[in-house]
């Protein structure tokens, strides 16, 4: 049995509420696993205890019961995070440090060090396109900026893992599309991505897997493919059909218990309009 | 909850681990002469508000300083009142400062009382007399309370024993304050002969004037200043020392 | 690549920690107050004229340890008091607590660059005080040296010495390393408390509070020890200020220092130590707290 990245066991989270007799019960006996090399959604709306799941991964906040565990050791030790990479929501770095200063920081906390730390900062510059900015202060960067910078930082160390806590939010689609690319591109390389969102149509494409938390409670998981399928039904998509074929088809299936539900020529998605029309101007960072 | 309790517990005892060192440490610092002004209600009334304040921070001697120079502008401008007051306020903040003392005794004793015996505002004479007998006393009480906060220091014993030379007119009194002053480590080499020469303008105690004077001439040649030559003579005379014992009448 | 195996005490982490704690006060506005202590300084000699030269060096020295004392109290106070509410503010906190970086190391590397900030503040305060020390100094001298041109040699030479030791005390080093270690004391217990407040503000006020108890606490002490008379409460309450609040008034040596009082090595040894005592403990409380603190 190869050991899971991730492996959450019954994890509950309650928060007294300083003042009050009731509690905040944050996720409720949540039990899930994320295998290595996979892309995993952690899905829900606002509230619904998808950050404090993370956090807890990450040992930020200790569990009420239950565990998790990363690479089969358990979160609650420092050890754990040798191999993890993490991005959180919104973050803000030292804004008076440099793009490579942010880096190197983080990269010694990792216990690198000298010309591998060099080596790894350029590395990783190059990898999320930042290089032209790298002696620029943070203070100057852009919202997109800042979240590449985050992303460098979480991998400054190589993680096996990397953990993206609503990493497209507030993100322009440019800026998303880049990021998702670079997830994907984490995937080839065998490093194993979870990733938490409630913007449910853009992640629908990199994640093998998705969990849907509501309330703390995880109601559907499973392979986004399987889940998304619908079941009895099966799309064909043809090109240059002629009226006449169509009627061929239309004839074929009338004699089966096929039932024709629809035609209609597919859409594109506004996304790719978008991308494809703004794409002849120069990007402004 | 539990963790603030336990926080609280083990702050306690903390404190009860150190209160035993620190009590010791303090009693160090107090025999090394550190913090002599205790911090008590009645220091409020002396040193005022911003006194206190700055005894409660630590900033005792900066107030006090500030105190001193106030002083000194106030003797410029001859208001007696409040000089003694700022004297008072610097001196109780900082006890420590030899010069605060002294020159607290100065602007009473010397300033003060001159300025009271030529005050042309109060005609009559037995008056001005008792104003200025009243600035000597608060110099004198400056002398004794900075001796009191200050033994191991010469310069008030000196300044004391000038006191009682000039001011008040008791030599025996003033002889007694250089010896102490000569007796402190770091004394000046003449506070030995200051008391001897004390002691011989004091009647009744020529015979101890005299031995001390010998003594002191006895040493060498670096004693045998005019005014220890002077005194002898003056001695061995009153005294009727035998011709033989008697210094030779070529020093001058 | 992960690492060969996680060290739970990394001395390079903490560097970097400390390190980048530093950078980020000194990027502060800082320093400008350090600009103001050299105009006091300065301004102070100036016009000291008038007063005598025992009178202008005590002066001289209370203005500049007093500034050097109150500015380093206040910088450890107001100073650490805006790292831990910042970092979790701005959120990263996360991330270098994400990486395998103990509570315990993050804590030592913040109080760390704190007390990187002060040595080199009080090493520069340090520097231009002695300075402006010296060069009056050599005013002064020359200007004896011209009122004395009638006196014997042994005469002159005694004038001299005496100004000389109205200038540099041999207590004024260890008084200043004393004041170093005030404000280091003062620092870890802001990050105490910084630990559990719920903003900035709250955290300075209660240090300002503390400081002025931390000066009665001796008194506390005394009369709680010798067991003077008084209600039940007032015991009470005399007997929490002494064990809760630290002793600060052990750190107040300067005062004495600049009256001329001298200090056996012995004494000022042993409240260096325990400065350093409480340094420690109070950043042991500081991590006692922060352990379990859900972020």
């Amino acid at each position: 049995m190869i050991e899971p990245a991730v492996a959450v066991n019954n994890l509950t989270k309650i928060f007294p509420i300083p003042f009050r007799r009731t509690k905040l019960v944050a996720v409720r006996d949540l039990s899930l696993e994320v295998a290595p090399g996979q892309v995993y959604g952690l899905l829900g709306p606002n509230g619904s205890g998808k950050s404090t799941t993370l956090k807890i991964i990450l040992g930020l906040v200790s569990p009420t019961a239950g565990r998790t565990k990363i690479f089969g050791r358990d979160s609650r030790e420092v050890g754990s995070r040798e191999a993890v990479g993490f991005l959180p929501e919104n973050p803000y770095f030292y804004k008076y440090l440099t793009g490579a200063e942010t880096l190197r920081f983080y990269g010694k906390l990792c216990g690198l060090g000298g010309r591998e730390l060099k080596t790894r900062t350029a590395e990783m510059l190059q990898l999320v396109g930042l290089q032209d900015a790298r002696d620029r202060r943070l203070g100057g960067y852009s919202k997109g900026m800042l979240q590449r910078i985050g992303l460098a930082q979480a991998l400054i160390q190589e993680p096996k893992l990397v953990v993206l806590d609503e990493p497209t939010a507030g993100v322009d689609p440019a800026g998303s599309r880049e990021i998702r690319d670079l997830i994907l591109d984490l995937k080839g390389r065998g490093i194993t991505v979870l990733l938490s969102s409630h913007l449910l149509a853009q992640v629908q494409e990199i994640c093998d897997r998705v969990g849907i938390l509501a309330h703390g409670i995880l109601v559907r998981e499973g392979k986004v493919q399987d889940l998304l399928s619908i079941e009895n039904q099966t799309e064909l998509i043809l090109e240059d059909a002629t009226p006449e074929t169509l009627a061929q088809i239309a004839a074929l299936l009338d004699k089966s218990q096929t039932r024709l539900i629809g035609q209609r020529h597919p859409q594109t998605t506004l996304e790719r309009l978008f991308l494809e029309a703004t794409a002849r101007l120069p990007e402004k960072e | 909850m539990i963790r603030s309790a336990l926080v609280l517990f083990f702050l306690a005892l903390f404190g009860v681990l150190r209160l035993p060192i620190e009590s010791r440490l303090s009693e160090q610092h107090r025999s090394a002469y550190f913090h002599q002004a205790q911090l008590e209600l009645g220091l409020r009334e002396q040193v005022g508000q911003l006194g206190f304040l700055a005894a409660l921070s630590g900033f005792r001697s900066l107030v006090a300083d500030v105190a001193f120079i106030q002083a000194h502008v106030a003797w410029e401008r001859t208001e007696w009142g409040r000089v003694f007051l700022l004297f008072r306020e610097a001196t109780t903040l900082q006890p420590r400062s030899v010069m605060f003392w002294d020159m607290a005794a100065w602007h009473m004793a010397w300033n003060a009382s001159v300025a009271a015996m030529n005050d042309s505002s109060q005609p009559n004479e037995y008056l001005r007399r008792k104003a200025q007998k009243e600035y000597f006393a608060l110099g004198r009480d400056f002398l004794e309370r900075g001796i009191k906060n200050n033994p191991d220091r010469p310069e008030l014993y000196e300044s004391l024993g000038r006191l009682y030379k000039d001011k008040l007119g008791d030599h025996a009194a003033a002889a007694r304050c250089y010896e102490r002053a000569a007796a402190l480590p770091g004394a000046p080499e003449y506070d030995k002969r200051f008391a001897a020469y004390e002691l011989s303008f004091a009647p009744g105690h020529e015979q101890e004037a005299y031995t001390a004077l010998r003594q002191l001439y006895d040493l060498g040649e670096h004693e045998r200043l005019p005014t220890l030559l002077s005194r002898l003579k003056y001695l061995e005379a009153a005294l009727n020392i035998p011709l033989h014992e008697r210094i030779s009448p070529s020093e001058k | 690549m992960s690492r060969s195996g996680h060290r739970p005490f990394s001395l390079s982490r903490i560097g970097a920690l400390s390190g980048n704690t530093f950078t980020e006060l000194v990027r502060l506005k800082v320093f400008y107050f350090l600009l103001i202590f050299a105009l006091l300084l300065i301004g102070n000699s100036l016009f000291m004229a008038r007063l005598s030269f025992q009178q202008e060096f005590q002066v001289l020295k209370d203005v500049s340890l007093g500034a050097m004392s109150i500015f380093t109290s206040i910088l450890a106070i107001v100073a650490t008091a805006q790292l831990l509410p910042r970092d979790v503010e701005d959120r990263t906190i996360y991330t270098i607590l994400a990486k395998p970086v103990p509570r315990y190391e993050y804590l030592i590397g913040k109080l760390g660059g704190v007390l990187l900030l002060l040595a080199f503040s009080v090493l520069a305060m340090t520097a231009l005080f002695f300075a402006v020390l010296f060069l009056r100094e050599h005013m002064l001298i020359a200007a004896t040296m011209r009122e004395t041109t009638g006196m014997r040699p042994e005469q002159i030479q005694e004038a001299v010495e005496r100004l000389k030791a109205s200038a540099f005390n041999a207590g004024l080093v260890p008084g200043i390393v004393i004041i170093f270690l005030k404000a280091s004391l003062l620092a870890a217990l802001t990050l105490f408390i910084s630990t559990f407040a719920t903003s900035n503000i709250f955290t300075v006020v209660v240090m300002v509070f503390i400081y002025f108890i931390g000066h009665l606490q001796s008194t506390a002490r005394e009369y709680w020890l010798q067991e003077h008379g008084g209600g039940v409460l007032v015991k009470i309450f005399v007997a929490f200020v002494a064990l809760i609040f630290p002793d600060l008034q052990l750190f107040n040596l300067v005062d004495d220092i600049v009256a001329g009082t001298a200090i056996p090595m012995a004494l000022f040894a042993k409240t260096a130590v325990l400065g350093i005592v409480y340094t420690s403990v109070y950043l042991f409380f500081a991590w006692v707290s922060f352990h379990g603190k859900e972020l």
